[in-house]
Protein backbone atom coordinates (compact mmCIF):
# COMPACT_ATOMS: atom_id res chain seq x y z
CA UNK A 1 0.00 0.00 0.00
CA UNK A 2 2.77 2.33 1.13
CA UNK A 3 4.61 1.59 -2.03
CA UNK A 4 1.73 2.43 -4.14
CA UNK A 5 1.38 5.85 -3.08
CA UNK A 6 5.29 6.72 -3.05
CA UNK A 7 5.92 5.18 -6.82
CA UNK A 8 2.66 4.74 -8.38
CA UNK A 9 3.23 0.56 -8.70
CA UNK A 10 1.95 -2.36 -6.66
CA UNK A 11 4.50 -5.27 -5.94
CA UNK A 12 3.07 -8.53 -4.89
CA UNK A 13 3.36 -9.28 -1.29
CA UNK A 14 6.78 -10.66 -0.41
CA UNK A 15 5.70 -14.01 1.34
CA UNK A 16 2.85 -14.03 -1.58
CA UNK A 17 5.67 -13.94 -4.28
CA UNK A 18 8.03 -16.17 -2.77
CA UNK A 19 5.59 -18.82 -2.55
CA UNK A 20 4.94 -18.64 -5.76
CA UNK A 21 8.25 -18.52 -6.97
CA UNK A 22 9.09 -21.20 -4.58
CA UNK A 23 6.42 -23.30 -6.47
CA UNK A 24 7.71 -22.18 -10.20
CA UNK A 25 11.22 -23.85 -8.59
CA UNK A 26 9.67 -26.86 -7.40
CA UNK A 27 7.81 -27.03 -10.40
CA UNK A 28 11.03 -27.01 -12.47
CA UNK A 29 12.42 -29.91 -10.22
CA UNK A 30 9.88 -31.77 -10.20
CA UNK A 31 9.43 -31.77 -14.55
CA UNK A 32 13.09 -31.53 -15.04
CA UNK A 33 15.07 -32.68 -12.14
CA UNK A 34 17.38 -29.62 -11.77
CA UNK A 35 17.13 -25.84 -10.84
CA UNK A 36 16.46 -22.59 -12.29
CA UNK A 37 19.60 -20.51 -13.65
CA UNK A 38 20.59 -17.22 -15.43
CA UNK A 39 24.14 -16.48 -16.31
CA UNK A 40 24.31 -20.09 -17.63
CA UNK A 41 22.24 -18.93 -20.68
CA UNK A 42 24.70 -15.88 -20.59
CA UNK A 43 27.58 -18.76 -21.09
CA UNK A 44 25.98 -20.82 -23.98
CA UNK A 45 25.21 -17.38 -25.60
CA UNK A 46 28.49 -16.27 -25.26
CA UNK A 47 30.49 -19.66 -26.35
CA UNK A 48 28.00 -19.83 -29.02
CA UNK A 49 28.87 -16.31 -30.44
CA UNK A 50 32.60 -16.76 -30.37
CA UNK A 51 32.31 -20.30 -31.65
CA UNK A 52 30.37 -18.67 -34.85
CA UNK A 53 33.13 -15.84 -35.13
CA UNK A 54 35.93 -17.68 -34.69
CA UNK A 55 35.25 -21.25 -34.68
CA UNK A 56 38.62 -22.20 -34.35
CA UNK A 57 39.54 -20.01 -31.23
CA UNK A 58 36.76 -21.19 -29.58
CA UNK A 59 38.03 -25.30 -30.17
CA UNK A 60 41.54 -23.90 -28.83
CA UNK A 61 40.38 -22.44 -25.97
CA UNK A 62 40.22 -24.17 -22.69
CA UNK A 63 36.58 -22.87 -21.34
CA UNK A 64 35.01 -22.60 -24.99
CA UNK A 65 35.60 -25.64 -25.63
CA UNK A 66 34.07 -27.66 -22.76
CA UNK A 67 30.50 -26.04 -23.80
CA UNK A 68 31.30 -26.15 -27.73
CA UNK A 69 32.51 -29.51 -28.02
CA UNK A 70 28.84 -30.51 -26.50
CA UNK A 71 26.87 -27.17 -27.45
CA UNK A 72 23.78 -29.72 -27.70
CA UNK A 73 24.36 -30.27 -24.16
CA UNK A 74 20.19 -29.79 -23.17
CA UNK A 75 21.35 -28.05 -20.05
CA UNK A 76 22.82 -25.01 -22.39
CA UNK A 77 20.33 -24.67 -24.77
CA UNK A 78 17.31 -25.88 -21.77
CA UNK A 79 19.06 -21.82 -20.11
CA UNK A 80 18.76 -19.73 -23.07
CA UNK A 81 15.06 -21.29 -23.37
CA UNK A 82 14.41 -20.50 -19.87
CA UNK A 83 15.76 -16.79 -20.11
CA UNK A 84 13.45 -16.02 -22.96
CA UNK A 85 10.59 -17.42 -21.23
CA UNK A 86 11.64 -15.12 -18.35
CA UNK A 87 11.62 -11.92 -20.55
CA UNK A 88 8.50 -13.06 -21.79
CA UNK A 89 7.23 -13.30 -18.37
CA UNK A 90 8.95 -10.30 -16.65
CA UNK A 91 7.17 -8.39 -19.92
CA UNK A 92 3.77 -9.69 -18.93
CA UNK A 93 4.29 -9.00 -15.02
CA UNK A 94 4.72 -5.32 -16.35
CA UNK A 95 2.29 -5.00 -18.46
CA UNK A 96 0.02 -6.17 -15.90
CA UNK A 97 0.78 -4.29 -12.83
CA UNK A 98 1.87 -1.03 -15.49
CA UNK A 99 5.58 -0.83 -14.77
CA UNK A 100 6.64 -0.50 -19.27
CA UNK A 101 8.97 2.21 -19.00
CA UNK A 102 12.04 2.74 -20.52
CA UNK A 103 13.84 4.56 -17.78
CA UNK A 104 17.62 4.84 -15.70
CA UNK A 105 17.10 4.05 -12.04
CA UNK A 106 19.30 5.61 -9.88
CA UNK A 107 19.69 7.55 -6.45
CA UNK A 108 19.09 11.38 -7.12
CA UNK A 109 22.60 11.50 -5.46
CA UNK A 110 24.27 10.52 -8.81
CA UNK A 111 23.87 10.80 -12.52
CA UNK A 112 22.75 8.54 -14.79
CA UNK A 113 25.71 7.85 -16.68
CA UNK A 114 27.51 7.36 -13.28
CA UNK A 115 24.53 4.81 -12.90
CA UNK A 116 25.22 3.33 -16.14
CA UNK A 117 28.98 2.73 -15.74
CA UNK A 118 28.22 0.74 -12.11
CA UNK A 119 25.75 -1.31 -13.69
CA UNK A 120 28.21 -2.16 -16.54
CA UNK A 121 31.12 -3.03 -14.33
CA UNK A 122 28.68 -4.37 -11.93
CA UNK A 123 27.78 -6.76 -14.73
CA UNK A 124 31.14 -7.60 -15.67
CA UNK A 125 32.03 -8.50 -12.16
CA UNK A 126 28.97 -10.71 -11.61
CA UNK A 127 29.86 -12.29 -15.01
CA UNK A 128 33.01 -13.44 -14.13
CA UNK A 129 31.94 -14.34 -10.51
CA UNK A 130 29.21 -16.19 -12.08
CA UNK A 131 31.39 -18.69 -13.90
CA UNK A 132 34.31 -19.17 -11.44
CA UNK A 133 31.24 -20.05 -9.03
CA UNK A 134 29.72 -22.09 -11.62
CA UNK A 135 26.05 -20.12 -11.10
CA UNK A 136 24.76 -17.03 -9.80
CA UNK A 137 21.94 -16.26 -7.01
CA UNK A 138 19.31 -18.37 -9.36
CA UNK A 139 21.46 -21.37 -10.27
CA UNK A 140 24.13 -21.66 -7.34
CA UNK A 141 22.37 -20.06 -4.15
CA UNK A 142 18.73 -20.61 -4.80
CA UNK A 143 18.12 -23.89 -6.88
CA UNK A 144 21.17 -25.43 -4.63
CA UNK A 145 19.49 -24.25 -1.50
CA UNK A 146 16.28 -25.69 -2.98
CA UNK A 147 18.10 -28.81 -2.81
CA UNK A 148 20.00 -28.64 0.09
CA UNK A 149 23.84 -28.77 -1.67
CA UNK A 150 25.98 -26.84 0.28
CA UNK A 151 28.19 -25.44 -2.58
CA UNK A 152 24.97 -23.33 -2.80
CA UNK A 153 24.67 -22.43 0.67
CA UNK A 154 28.46 -21.22 0.52
CA UNK A 155 27.74 -19.43 -2.72
CA UNK A 156 24.55 -17.70 -0.78
CA UNK A 157 26.05 -16.76 1.68
CA UNK A 158 29.42 -15.24 -0.10
CA UNK A 159 27.14 -13.30 -2.27
CA UNK A 160 25.31 -11.47 0.17
CA UNK A 161 27.86 -10.92 2.94
CA UNK A 162 30.29 -9.62 0.69
CA UNK A 163 27.67 -7.14 -1.00
CA UNK A 164 25.87 -6.39 2.35
CA UNK A 165 29.28 -4.55 2.95
CA UNK A 166 30.10 -3.49 -0.39
CA UNK A 167 26.37 -1.83 -0.54
CA UNK A 168 27.92 0.86 2.19
CA UNK A 169 31.16 1.38 0.30
CA UNK A 170 28.69 2.48 -2.57
CA UNK A 171 25.89 3.95 -0.42
CA UNK A 172 26.19 7.09 -2.32
CA UNK A 173 24.72 5.22 -5.09
CA UNK A 174 22.13 3.82 -3.94
CA UNK A 175 20.31 6.70 -1.14
CA UNK B 1 -1.55 -7.50 10.18
CA UNK B 2 0.89 -8.94 12.24
CA UNK B 3 -1.60 -11.73 13.43
CA UNK B 4 -1.77 -13.24 9.52
CA UNK B 5 2.06 -13.90 9.34
CA UNK B 6 1.64 -15.17 12.44
CA UNK B 7 -0.59 -17.77 11.03
CA UNK B 8 1.58 -18.10 8.31
CA UNK B 9 5.04 -18.59 10.37
CA UNK B 10 3.24 -20.84 12.52
CA UNK B 11 1.61 -22.83 9.30
CA UNK B 12 5.18 -23.07 7.77
CA UNK B 13 6.76 -24.15 11.01
CA UNK B 14 4.45 -26.63 10.90
CA UNK B 15 4.85 -28.09 7.69
CA UNK B 16 8.25 -27.91 7.90
CA UNK B 17 8.13 -30.03 11.33
CA UNK B 18 6.06 -32.57 9.31
CA UNK B 19 8.70 -33.70 7.96
CA UNK B 20 10.17 -34.96 10.87
CA UNK B 21 7.35 -37.09 11.70
CA UNK B 22 6.54 -38.73 8.24
CA UNK B 23 8.15 -41.42 7.51
CA UNK B 24 10.81 -41.34 5.00
CA UNK B 25 10.30 -44.11 2.24
CA UNK B 26 12.76 -42.22 -0.15
CA UNK B 27 15.60 -44.58 2.26
CA UNK B 28 16.28 -47.22 0.45
CA UNK B 29 17.37 -49.95 2.67
CA UNK B 30 20.71 -50.84 0.84
CA UNK B 31 23.69 -52.65 2.31
CA UNK B 32 26.36 -50.15 2.86
CA UNK B 33 29.48 -50.46 0.32
CA UNK B 34 31.68 -52.44 3.24
CA UNK B 35 29.18 -55.33 4.04
CA UNK B 36 28.57 -55.78 0.33
CA UNK B 37 32.43 -55.95 -0.55
CA UNK B 38 32.66 -58.63 2.68
CA UNK B 39 29.58 -60.34 0.97
CA UNK B 40 30.50 -60.72 -2.54
CA UNK B 41 33.78 -62.28 -1.17
CA UNK B 42 32.69 -64.88 1.06
CA UNK B 43 32.68 -67.98 -0.63
CA UNK B 44 30.10 -69.36 1.46
CA UNK B 45 27.05 -67.55 -0.76
CA UNK B 46 28.33 -70.41 -3.57
CA UNK B 47 26.93 -73.61 -3.46
CA UNK B 48 27.74 -76.83 -5.56
CA UNK B 49 26.08 -78.56 -7.92
CA UNK B 50 25.86 -81.68 -6.24
CA UNK B 51 24.65 -79.72 -2.86
CA UNK B 52 21.99 -78.77 -4.99
CA UNK B 53 21.25 -81.76 -6.25
CA UNK B 54 21.39 -83.50 -2.92
CA UNK B 55 19.20 -81.20 -1.58
CA UNK B 56 16.62 -81.65 -4.81
CA UNK B 57 16.89 -85.48 -4.23
CA UNK B 58 16.20 -84.85 -0.51
CA UNK B 59 13.36 -82.94 -0.59
CA UNK B 60 14.67 -80.46 1.31
CA UNK B 61 11.64 -77.81 2.03
CA UNK B 62 13.75 -74.90 2.67
CA UNK B 63 15.69 -75.02 -0.69
CA UNK B 64 13.96 -72.11 -3.20
CA UNK B 65 15.32 -72.90 -6.91
CA UNK B 66 15.43 -69.60 -8.53
CA UNK B 67 16.26 -69.42 -12.74
CA UNK B 68 16.92 -66.50 -13.73
CA UNK B 69 16.95 -67.23 -17.34
CA UNK B 70 14.37 -66.06 -19.95
CA UNK B 71 11.21 -67.78 -20.03
CA UNK B 72 11.45 -69.63 -22.96
CA UNK B 73 14.61 -71.03 -21.63
CA UNK B 74 12.83 -72.00 -18.64
CA UNK B 75 10.19 -73.51 -20.23
CA UNK B 76 12.55 -75.73 -22.18
CA UNK B 77 14.74 -77.56 -19.12
CA UNK B 78 14.38 -76.74 -15.39
CA UNK B 79 15.60 -77.90 -12.51
CA UNK B 80 12.80 -79.77 -10.66
CA UNK B 81 10.72 -76.99 -8.07
CA UNK B 82 12.25 -74.12 -9.66
CA UNK B 83 10.85 -70.64 -10.46
CA UNK B 84 11.35 -68.80 -12.67
CA UNK B 85 12.51 -64.99 -12.48
CA UNK B 86 14.06 -64.17 -14.84
CA UNK B 87 16.81 -61.58 -14.67
CA UNK B 88 15.17 -58.10 -15.13
CA UNK B 89 12.36 -59.09 -13.06
CA UNK B 90 14.18 -59.98 -9.99
CA UNK B 91 13.59 -56.44 -8.86
CA UNK B 92 10.09 -56.22 -9.45
CA UNK B 93 7.70 -56.01 -6.37
CA UNK B 94 5.97 -58.83 -7.34
CA UNK B 95 9.01 -61.36 -6.28
CA UNK B 96 9.46 -59.23 -3.00
CA UNK B 97 7.33 -61.63 -1.12
CA UNK B 98 8.69 -64.89 -2.81
CA UNK B 99 12.63 -63.88 -2.27
CA UNK B 100 11.96 -63.19 1.71
CA UNK B 101 10.18 -66.40 2.83
CA UNK B 102 11.59 -66.68 6.18
CA UNK B 103 13.61 -69.94 6.78
CA UNK B 104 13.83 -70.50 2.92
CA UNK B 105 17.03 -70.96 1.23
CA UNK B 106 17.13 -69.39 -2.38
CA UNK B 107 19.53 -70.38 -4.79
CA UNK B 108 19.81 -68.79 -7.96
CA UNK B 109 20.92 -70.62 -11.39
CA UNK B 110 21.61 -69.49 -14.76
CA UNK B 111 23.22 -71.55 -17.86
CA UNK B 112 26.51 -70.27 -16.28
CA UNK B 113 27.45 -68.01 -13.43
CA UNK B 114 27.04 -64.48 -14.57
CA UNK B 115 23.24 -63.84 -14.46
CA UNK B 116 22.78 -65.85 -11.59
CA UNK B 117 25.32 -64.04 -9.69
CA UNK B 118 24.31 -60.43 -11.74
CA UNK B 119 20.46 -61.31 -9.44
CA UNK B 120 22.13 -62.16 -6.35
CA UNK B 121 24.09 -58.94 -6.33
CA UNK B 122 21.09 -57.46 -7.16
CA UNK B 123 19.09 -59.09 -4.15
CA UNK B 124 21.83 -58.88 -1.79
CA UNK B 125 22.30 -55.01 -2.33
CA UNK B 126 18.21 -54.86 -0.84
CA UNK B 127 19.02 -56.80 1.76
CA UNK B 128 17.28 -59.84 1.05
CA UNK B 129 18.95 -62.68 3.15
CA UNK B 130 19.22 -66.40 2.45
CA UNK B 131 20.36 -66.04 -0.95
CA UNK B 132 22.94 -68.17 -2.95
CA UNK B 133 24.52 -68.67 -6.01
CA UNK B 134 24.66 -72.20 -8.38
CA UNK B 135 28.27 -72.15 -8.77
CA UNK B 136 28.82 -73.05 -12.36
CA UNK B 137 25.28 -73.55 -13.72
CA UNK B 138 23.08 -75.18 -15.20
CA UNK B 139 26.06 -75.87 -17.63
CA UNK B 140 28.17 -77.47 -14.71
CA UNK B 141 25.11 -79.36 -13.44
CA UNK B 142 24.10 -81.00 -16.67
CA UNK B 143 28.50 -82.24 -17.25
CA UNK B 144 28.66 -83.18 -13.67
CA UNK B 145 25.17 -84.97 -12.93
CA UNK B 146 24.03 -86.13 -16.14
CA UNK B 147 27.16 -86.48 -17.85
CA UNK B 148 29.86 -87.08 -15.35
CA UNK B 149 32.47 -89.23 -16.79
CA UNK B 150 33.47 -91.85 -14.35
CA UNK B 151 36.27 -91.50 -12.52
CA UNK B 152 39.63 -93.11 -13.48
CA UNK B 153 40.57 -96.28 -11.67
CA UNK B 154 43.19 -94.88 -9.68
CA UNK B 155 40.61 -92.23 -7.96
CA UNK B 156 40.14 -91.68 -4.56
CA UNK B 157 37.62 -92.85 -2.57
CA UNK B 158 36.12 -89.64 -2.42
CA UNK B 159 35.98 -89.42 -6.23
CA UNK B 160 34.47 -92.83 -6.17
CA UNK B 161 31.83 -92.01 -3.56
CA UNK B 162 31.32 -88.96 -5.69
CA UNK B 163 30.81 -90.38 -8.11
CA UNK B 164 28.16 -93.14 -7.46
CA UNK B 165 25.88 -90.07 -5.95
CA UNK B 166 26.09 -88.73 -9.03
CA UNK B 167 25.16 -91.72 -10.87
CA UNK B 168 22.17 -92.32 -8.55
CA UNK B 169 21.06 -88.58 -9.32
CA UNK B 170 21.39 -89.13 -12.70
CA UNK B 171 18.99 -92.15 -12.36
CA UNK B 172 17.07 -89.92 -10.61
CA UNK B 173 16.69 -87.54 -12.83
CA UNK B 174 16.64 -89.00 -15.93
CA UNK B 175 15.28 -92.57 -15.12
CA UNK B 176 18.08 -94.30 -16.30
CA UNK B 177 21.74 -95.17 -15.33
CA UNK B 178 23.06 -94.09 -18.94
CA UNK B 179 24.43 -90.78 -20.09
CA UNK B 180 21.33 -89.06 -22.18
CA UNK B 181 21.04 -86.38 -24.06
CA UNK B 182 19.18 -83.44 -22.91
CA UNK B 183 16.77 -84.13 -20.58
CA UNK B 184 13.32 -83.12 -21.23
CA UNK B 185 11.19 -81.26 -18.65
CA UNK B 186 8.51 -84.21 -18.01
CA UNK B 187 11.47 -86.27 -17.81
CA UNK B 188 13.16 -84.89 -15.06
CA UNK B 189 9.67 -84.33 -13.03
CA UNK B 190 9.52 -88.56 -12.84
CA UNK B 191 9.75 -89.24 -9.70
CA UNK B 192 12.42 -91.62 -8.68
CA UNK B 193 12.83 -93.50 -5.59
CA UNK B 194 17.13 -93.48 -5.53
CA UNK B 195 18.99 -94.52 -2.32
CA UNK B 196 21.02 -90.95 -1.41
CA UNK B 197 24.30 -91.30 -1.34
CA UNK B 198 25.28 -88.97 1.47
CA UNK B 199 28.51 -87.15 0.37
CA UNK B 200 30.93 -88.02 3.06
CA UNK B 201 33.21 -84.91 2.87
CA UNK B 202 32.89 -81.02 3.18
CA UNK B 203 30.07 -79.93 0.70
CA UNK B 204 28.06 -78.17 3.07
CA UNK B 205 30.39 -75.58 1.34
CA UNK B 206 31.06 -73.29 4.12
CA UNK B 207 28.32 -71.51 6.26
CA UNK B 208 26.45 -71.90 2.67
CA UNK B 209 23.76 -73.33 4.08
CA UNK C 1 8.97 -42.77 -7.86
CA UNK C 2 7.44 -41.25 -10.56
CA UNK C 3 9.58 -37.68 -10.69
CA UNK C 4 11.61 -35.81 -11.79
CA UNK C 5 9.14 -36.27 -14.76
CA UNK C 6 11.65 -35.84 -17.67
CA UNK C 7 14.47 -37.82 -16.26
CA UNK C 8 12.39 -40.90 -14.91
CA UNK C 9 10.97 -40.95 -19.09
CA UNK C 10 7.73 -39.94 -17.82
CA UNK C 11 7.43 -36.94 -20.03
CA UNK C 12 9.46 -37.52 -23.21
CA UNK C 13 12.68 -35.29 -23.49
CA UNK C 14 11.16 -33.64 -26.72
CA UNK C 15 8.71 -31.21 -24.34
CA UNK C 16 12.55 -30.21 -22.45
CA UNK C 17 12.33 -27.10 -23.96
CA UNK C 18 8.76 -26.06 -23.85
CA UNK C 19 8.84 -26.51 -20.17
CA UNK C 20 12.04 -24.56 -20.23
CA UNK C 21 9.94 -21.29 -21.74
CA UNK C 22 6.93 -21.64 -19.59
CA UNK C 23 8.64 -22.86 -16.59
CA UNK C 24 11.19 -19.40 -17.73
CA UNK C 25 7.66 -17.20 -17.75
CA UNK C 26 6.45 -18.21 -14.45
CA UNK C 27 9.99 -17.06 -13.07
CA UNK C 28 10.37 -13.78 -14.75
CA UNK C 29 6.54 -13.24 -13.91
CA UNK C 30 6.62 -13.87 -10.01
CA UNK C 31 10.18 -12.04 -10.21
CA UNK C 32 9.00 -8.84 -11.54
CA UNK C 33 5.47 -8.90 -9.78
CA UNK C 34 7.83 -8.94 -6.33
CA UNK C 35 9.73 -6.03 -7.61
CA UNK C 36 13.34 -7.65 -8.68
CA UNK C 37 12.91 -5.60 -11.42
CA UNK C 38 13.95 -2.23 -9.60
CA UNK C 39 17.66 -2.29 -8.29
CA UNK C 40 16.81 0.19 -5.56
CA UNK C 41 13.99 -1.92 -4.41
CA UNK C 42 16.85 -5.19 -4.30
CA UNK C 43 19.47 -3.05 -2.77
CA UNK C 44 17.13 -1.61 0.08
CA UNK C 45 17.68 -5.24 1.72
CA UNK C 46 21.35 -3.90 2.68
CA UNK C 47 20.23 -0.51 3.32
CA UNK C 48 17.22 -2.08 6.03
CA UNK C 49 14.67 0.01 4.25
CA UNK C 50 13.32 -2.87 2.20
CA UNK C 51 13.42 -6.57 2.69
CA UNK C 52 11.77 -7.73 -0.41
CA UNK C 53 14.91 -9.83 -1.61
CA UNK C 54 15.47 -11.40 1.83
CA UNK C 55 11.62 -12.48 2.06
CA UNK C 56 11.29 -13.33 -1.66
CA UNK C 57 14.56 -15.05 -1.63
CA UNK C 58 14.29 -17.67 1.55
CA UNK C 59 10.23 -18.01 1.02
CA UNK C 60 11.13 -19.45 -2.05
CA UNK C 61 14.33 -21.39 -1.32
CA UNK C 62 12.16 -23.14 1.78
CA UNK C 63 9.01 -23.62 -0.23
CA UNK C 64 11.10 -24.99 -2.79
CA UNK C 65 13.18 -27.29 -0.18
CA UNK C 66 9.91 -28.76 2.03
CA UNK C 67 8.43 -29.92 -1.27
CA UNK C 68 11.09 -31.57 -2.42
CA UNK C 69 12.00 -33.23 0.77
CA UNK C 70 7.98 -34.29 1.35
CA UNK C 71 7.92 -35.42 -2.31
CA UNK C 72 10.79 -37.58 -1.70
CA UNK C 73 9.87 -39.05 1.67
CA UNK C 74 6.16 -40.26 0.30
CA UNK C 75 8.47 -41.92 -2.34
CA UNK C 76 6.97 -39.47 -5.32
CA UNK C 77 10.48 -38.21 -6.27
CA UNK C 78 13.88 -39.62 -6.12
CA UNK C 79 16.16 -36.99 -4.59
CA UNK C 80 19.11 -38.98 -5.80
CA UNK C 81 18.15 -38.09 -9.86
CA UNK C 82 18.06 -34.10 -8.73
CA UNK C 83 20.40 -31.98 -10.07
CA UNK C 84 22.30 -31.04 -6.85
CA UNK C 85 25.10 -27.75 -7.47
CA UNK C 86 28.60 -29.71 -6.92
CA UNK C 87 30.28 -28.21 -4.18
CA UNK C 88 33.71 -26.52 -5.26
CA UNK C 89 34.56 -24.97 -1.87
CA UNK C 90 37.22 -22.15 -2.87
CA UNK C 91 35.79 -21.48 -6.23
CA UNK C 92 32.06 -20.92 -4.85
CA UNK C 93 33.51 -18.28 -2.52
CA UNK C 94 35.66 -16.32 -4.02
CA UNK C 95 32.90 -16.61 -7.24
CA UNK C 96 30.48 -15.54 -4.54
CA UNK C 97 32.81 -12.64 -3.43
CA UNK C 98 33.26 -11.51 -6.90
CA UNK C 99 29.45 -11.57 -7.60
CA UNK C 100 28.66 -10.07 -4.03
CA UNK C 101 31.17 -6.92 -5.48
CA UNK C 102 29.23 -6.77 -8.52
CA UNK C 103 25.81 -7.25 -6.71
CA UNK C 104 26.40 -3.84 -4.59
CA UNK C 105 27.89 -2.06 -7.62
CA UNK C 106 25.16 -2.99 -10.55
CA UNK C 107 22.13 -3.59 -7.85
CA UNK C 108 21.33 -6.74 -9.87
CA UNK C 109 21.51 -10.48 -10.17
CA UNK C 110 21.48 -12.11 -13.68
CA UNK C 111 17.83 -13.23 -12.97
CA UNK C 112 16.81 -10.11 -12.02
CA UNK C 113 18.57 -7.81 -14.71
CA UNK C 114 16.79 -9.90 -17.34
CA UNK C 115 13.60 -9.00 -15.69
CA UNK C 116 15.01 -5.35 -15.93
CA UNK C 117 15.70 -6.00 -19.27
CA UNK C 118 12.00 -6.76 -19.77
CA UNK C 119 10.53 -3.94 -18.66
CA UNK C 120 12.88 -1.33 -19.68
CA UNK C 121 15.07 -0.83 -17.32
CA UNK C 122 18.19 1.02 -19.51
CA UNK C 123 20.85 0.43 -16.60
CA UNK C 124 19.69 -3.63 -16.58
CA UNK C 125 20.00 -3.67 -19.82
CA UNK C 126 23.79 -2.63 -18.95
CA UNK C 127 24.00 -4.96 -16.47
CA UNK C 128 23.34 -7.17 -18.76
CA UNK C 129 25.84 -6.34 -20.90
CA UNK C 130 28.69 -5.98 -18.75
CA UNK C 131 26.96 -10.28 -17.96
CA UNK C 132 28.29 -10.73 -21.16
CA UNK C 133 31.58 -8.42 -21.33
CA UNK C 134 32.37 -10.49 -18.24
CA UNK C 135 31.97 -13.90 -18.88
CA UNK C 136 33.54 -13.32 -22.00
CA UNK C 137 36.63 -11.76 -19.87
CA UNK C 138 36.03 -15.06 -17.87
CA UNK C 139 36.17 -16.90 -20.78
CA UNK C 140 39.13 -16.09 -22.86
CA UNK C 141 41.06 -15.64 -19.60
CA UNK C 142 40.46 -19.42 -18.54
CA UNK C 143 43.63 -20.30 -17.89
CA UNK C 144 44.79 -18.10 -15.56
CA UNK C 145 41.73 -18.94 -13.42
CA UNK C 146 42.15 -22.70 -14.42
CA UNK C 147 43.03 -24.21 -11.39
CA UNK C 148 40.89 -21.80 -8.91
CA UNK C 149 38.12 -22.76 -10.70
CA UNK C 150 38.49 -26.21 -10.45
CA UNK C 151 40.28 -26.39 -6.78
CA UNK C 152 38.01 -27.34 -3.48
CA UNK C 153 36.25 -29.59 -5.40
CA UNK C 154 34.03 -31.97 -2.76
CA UNK C 155 31.54 -33.62 -5.52
CA UNK C 156 27.68 -32.65 -4.50
CA UNK C 157 27.92 -32.85 -1.09
CA UNK C 158 24.30 -31.42 0.91
CA UNK C 159 24.28 -29.31 3.52
CA UNK C 160 23.32 -31.43 6.48
CA UNK C 161 25.46 -34.66 5.39
CA UNK C 162 28.13 -32.21 6.00
CA UNK C 163 26.86 -30.74 9.31
CA UNK C 164 25.72 -34.29 10.02
CA UNK C 165 22.11 -34.24 10.62
CA UNK C 166 19.21 -35.40 8.54
CA UNK C 167 17.66 -33.12 5.50
CA UNK C 168 14.35 -33.19 7.24
CA UNK C 169 16.07 -31.53 10.50
CA UNK C 170 18.13 -29.72 8.52
CA UNK C 171 15.15 -28.31 6.46
CA UNK C 172 13.27 -27.53 10.10
CA UNK C 173 15.98 -25.92 11.28
CA UNK C 174 16.55 -23.40 8.22
CA UNK C 175 12.65 -22.66 8.15
CA UNK C 176 13.22 -21.34 11.76
CA UNK C 177 16.11 -19.62 11.40
CA UNK C 178 14.06 -17.86 8.15
CA UNK C 179 10.85 -17.12 9.91
CA UNK C 180 13.23 -15.65 12.72
CA UNK C 181 14.51 -13.23 10.01
CA UNK C 182 11.38 -12.45 8.59
CA UNK C 183 9.93 -11.64 11.78
CA UNK C 184 13.46 -9.80 12.39
CA UNK C 185 13.12 -8.04 8.74
CA UNK C 186 9.77 -6.46 9.88
CA UNK C 187 10.67 -5.09 13.00
CA UNK C 188 14.02 -3.53 11.52
CA UNK C 189 11.86 -1.82 8.76
CA UNK C 190 9.73 -0.35 10.54
CA UNK C 191 12.61 1.34 12.62
CA UNK C 192 14.56 2.28 9.68
CA UNK C 193 13.67 5.12 7.67
CA UNK C 194 12.08 4.99 4.87
CA UNK C 195 13.92 5.45 1.44
CA UNK C 196 12.06 6.68 -1.57
CA UNK C 197 12.66 5.26 -4.66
Amino acid sequence: MENKKKTGTTYLNPYLGGFLFGLVLLATFIITGRGMGASGAVKSTVAEAVNTVAPSHAEQSAYYSKFVADDAHPMNTWLVFEVLGMLAGAFLSGLVFNRLKFKVEHSPKITSRRRLIFALSGGALFGIGSQLAKGCTSGAALSGMAVLSLGGFITMMAIFGTAFVFAWVFKKNWI
Amino acid sequence: MDRRYTILAILAIVLAAGLLVIPDKSKTKETSPESMLLAVNDPARFITTDDVTERIIGGDPTLQLIDVRPADQFNKFALPGAVNIPLDSVLSPSYTELLNQPGKKNVFYSNGDTDADAAWQLCKRLKTDNIYVMKGGLNLWFNTIIKGAEPVSTASGNDLDLYSFRQAARQFFTGQGQVVGTPKADEVKKPVKVNVVKKPVEESSGGGC
Amino acid sequence: MTGPLIPMGVIPQSWDNVFAVLLGMGFGFVLEGSGFSSSRKIIGTFFGYDFVVLKVFFTAAITAMIGLLYLSQIGWLDYSLLYIHPTYLASAIIGGIVMGIGFAMGGFCPGTSFCGVAIGKIDAMLFVAGLYLGVFIFSEAFPLFEKLYNSGFRGSVLVSDSLGMSKALFAFLLTLAAIGMFFGATWLERRIKKVEY
